[in-house]
């Protein structure tokens, strides 16, 4: 998947976690622009991310992302290794 | 009652201030030693008086987990102002209703209030001031009954009731609490929680109070960045909600970042599964673990668990504060002997003395001289507490009382399981069930079945349902209601 493919989906991500304008996110927003994005919106913003991409987040994965290029970063890493990853 | 300037709270914690004390903002570094604390706590006073407010008048505080909140609250308590402090997002959902039912004159801000939302007269002032008042500016003359804040009761979504709090409610809950913890006067706290609940307030004035110091950070987010945090900045406390420690325990590399310098953790705002309190105390062996039962209503704490002092008692809430009387009572308000469940009442220095006008809710919860707390609970024969949760958090099934919190207790401190939450609902045949939601540790595992198995018989269970989280207030606090509607 593409950057340019990414980050509609990710601000998607945004606007069902926070319910705000998702076009008011771009790769510079931080948690410092969306008031709801503290702690507890954090996991729930991570849970939203695993299910449009279904994928799972680990410790360090949800340390990484500070801001929205971060994220984006954080999830095409993981859809890479996915790709990736032999067929069982 | 004797009128003086010791009476003020806020100017007590600044004549207390020392060359340890501090205010640090950790994402940034900044630092403000103890006489910057102080004048512009004073500053700040005398700017509010400048603008034409008077002592007595209400002002909103928009907290943050900045220093600058937390000035402006003690700086407007200082002056003989009444802070009301909200929390920053529930001030700008709900800013008209917040100004109506505290009637405040003044709405204060650290970033200033956006858009026209803080109208009917009322003063906008955002940022702290920078006036220098020529000479000794004293704080505000009063007596330990006046008031000192009107704080905002946790745990609801919608505009909070406000508890009338005075500074010898304050001054009194703050030396009790310090004697429970055992805090000296080289203390430094981590504080994740803004001043407008009263856990964080507590954790400002108590530590204040021993002249020691205190970090704000908003990026627990990112909690490693607050385990780093705490190391830099030397912190000795760490307080959070049950939340919190979840998350410290799977979300974050507790193991692997060292803590040296802590000496205890603190938490409170419900029930911690003990297998999880254990967990912490094994992966931090040199820091104590203290469990905190209160209310606002009561300032703030009521009663403290010291895990290393009795670990046998693990899962209950300790013993009251030693200048609280504590009693379990019946509806009628009569005693109840020790083992029996009942109502959890107190009275002391810092009950409250009721909520802003609102005479019948206080007649209800502050009647006789008691407090009377809505959360039942059993005090063993060596005087320990142990909560079964608050009233209307029971079902009756088949005409057996059974406390939610203790369904939640129970499927809390099974493996795999990294929350729960229970609500109660109707039933055909059982007269009323209850319906679970649990969140799993990692998304493989199947947990309904075992959960049900793991519930006795007689606790009809009509749903078991695995959730990636649950809706939660902004103080951290399980929003049954919602998952009632969730449920329904």
């Amino acid at each position: 998947m593409s950057a340019e493919e990414l980050l509609p989906k990710v601000r998607t991500a945004f606007q069902s976690t926070f319910d705000i304008d998702p076009q008011t996110i771009t790769p510079d927003t931080t948690p410092n622009d969306v008031p709801a994005w503290d702690s507890m919106g954090h996991v729930t913003l991570a849970s939203s991310l695993e299910q449009a991409f279904g994928l799972t987040f680990d410790v360090d994965d949800l340390m990484a992302m500070e801001n929205v290029r971060e994220i984006c970063k954080v999830v095409q890493s993981k859809l890479d290794r996915v790709q990736c990853a032999p067929v069982q | 009652m004797h009128q003086s300037n010791e009476s003020n709270f806020a100017g007590c914690l600044v004549q207390r201030l020392g060359a340890r004390s501090c205010l640090i903002e950790a994402a940034t570094g900044e630092t403000l030693p103890g006489h910057d604390i102080a004048s512009r706590i004073t500053d700040f006073a005398a700017g509010l008086l400048s603008q034409g407010l008077r002592p007595r008048d209400r002002i909103l505080i928009s907290c943050s987990l900045t220093a600058a909140s937390a000035l402006a609250y003690l700086g407007a308590m200082y002056a003989g102002l009444i802070p009301v402090p909200v929390d920053e997002r529930l001030l700008s959902a709900s800013a008209e209703l917040l100004l109506a039912k505290s009637q405040a004159k003044a709405v204060w801000s650290g970033k200033g209030i956006h858009g026209s939302r803080a109208r009917g007269g009322a003063l906008e002032i955002a940022g702290l001031f920078d006036v220098h008042p020529i000479g000794i500016f004293p704080p505000a003359a009063c007596s330990g009954d006046d008031l000192a804040a009107l704080m905002p009761t946790s745990g609801s979504t919608g505009v909070p009731r406000l508890v009338m709090v005075s500074h010898g409610n304050l001054r009194a809950n703050t030396e009790a609490i310090i004697q429970s913890q055992g805090l000296g006067s080289d203390e430094r706290a981590m504080l994740i929680m803004p001043v407008s609940y009263c856990f964080g307030a507590s954790v400002l004035h108590t530590h204040l109070y021993q002249g020691g110091g205190v970090v704000f950070d908003p990026r627990f987010m990112f909690p490693d960045k607050v385990l780093h945090a705490m190391t830099r900045y030397g912190c000795t406390t760490f307080a959070g909600v049950p939340f919190v420690y979840n998350m410290l325990l799977r979300r974050s590399n507790l193991r692997s970042i060292p803590l040296p310098g802590l000496r205890r953790f603190l938490q409170a705002g419900g029930a911690l599964a003990p297998e999880k309190i254990r967990e912490i105390c094994e992966i931090v062996p040199t820091a104590e673990f203290l469990v905190m039962y209160g209310q606002t209503e009561a300032t703030a704490r009521i009663s403290c668990f010291a895990a290393k002092d009795a670990p046998e008692k693990l899962g209950s809430a300790g013993r009251p504060l030693h200048n609280l009387e504590l009693r379990i009572a019946d509806e009628d308000g009569r005693e109840l002997p020790n083992g029996e469940v009942g109502e959890i009442q107190v009275q002391g220095p810092s009950v409250c003395g009721g909520y802003s006008d609102e005479p019948e809710p206080t007649r209800r919860k502050f009647r006789d001289g008691w407090l009377r707390t809505g959360d039942f609970a059993c005090r063993d024969d060596e005087g320990y507490l142990w909560i079964k949760g608050r009233a209307g958090e029971f079902v009756k099934i088949r005409g057996l009382r059974v406390s939610l919190g203790e369904v939640e207790a129970r499927v809390a401190a099974m493996p795999g399981v990294y929350e729960c939450a229970v609500v109660g609902v109707e039933h055909p045949d059982a007269g009323e069930a209850v319906a679970i939601f649990v969140v799993p540790e990692n998304e493989t595992q199947v947990l309904a079945q075992e959960v049900r198995r793991a519930l006795p018989p007689q606790w009809t269970c009509v749903s078991v349902n695995v959730v990636r989280q649950l809706p939660r207030t902004v103080d951290g606090k399980i929003e049954r209601p919602q998952l009632q509607m969730a449920h329904e």
